[in-house]
């Protein structure tokens, strides 16, 4: 799944580890999400979302 | 959603803890179809006649071989290792925990069965605690690096 996780958490001066410390994961699972190759929970998705203060739609919502 | 018990026993995160699911379910899935057609051959064509003892040996040590390998090749273990300090510090913790199993093995069997009374007795001992900690540095320094490779590609660009 596509999305804008590592623009809006570059935006917010945070790296990998610092954001995957923030929600419970590990950074490895940050990179996978952000390379498209994981497809987090909606739980964890809200989590990374309210850390990076964007709403689901400006973090995974593909527009046509 | 409501979580089961088998969680108690799974990883907190929660890429891992789905990786681990999948190979539990997926080393099942082959055990059950194992099983299911050595029934079928057993009973329908010819009898296998292997007994009850050997079938749960087999049966568990597919199960835990199978996890075991797909977590160590998917390269999981060790999701934070990203830099090349960080990667020979833990190949070193590696090397020093098989060190000190094989340490630990021979003052345990000791212990236990006592001292050895010939040669044949001290390489009964011997033998086996050097293959295990050959095995353990293999399987941990195998699992570090697929994680290490792995952690590289995802890296910030």
């Amino acid at each position: 799944m596509n999305n804008r996780i590592k623009l809006a958490r570059t935006e917010k001066s945070l790296t990998q580890a610092q954001l995957a410390s923030k929600v419970g994961v590990t950074r490895q699972t940050v990179g996978l999400i952000e390379k498209g190759r994981y497809n987090p929970s909606l739980q964890l998705c809200i989590a990374i979302a309210k850390t990076l203060d964007k709403t689901l739609d400006d973090l995974f919502w593909e527009e046509n | 959603m409501e979580k089961s018990w088998i969680a108690t026993f799974l990883p907190k995160d929660e890429y891992k803890e789905r990786k681990m699911l999948y190979f539990m379910a997926e080393a099942v899935f082959i055990l059950f179809a194992l099983l299911f057609f050595y029934l079928i051959i057993d009973l329908l064509i010819i009898d296998l006649d292997i007994p009850a003892f050997g079938l749960a040996i087999f049966a568990l040590l597919f199960l835990s071989s199978y996890i075991l390998l797909r977590y160590t090749f998917a390269g999981i273990e060790y999701p934070d290792i990203t830099t090349k300090k960080r990667y020979k510090k833990e190949k070193k913790a590696i090397f020093m925990r098989s060190l000190i199993y094989l340490a630990i093995y021979p003052i345990a069997y000791i212990i236990i069965q006592g001292f050895p009374t010939d040669w044949e007795g001290v390489l009964d001992i011997i033998g086996p605690a050097i293959l295990a900690a050959i095995f353990l540095f293999a399987w941990g320094y195998l699992s570090l690096k697929k994680s290490y490779k792995k952690n590289q590609e995802l890296l910030d660009d």
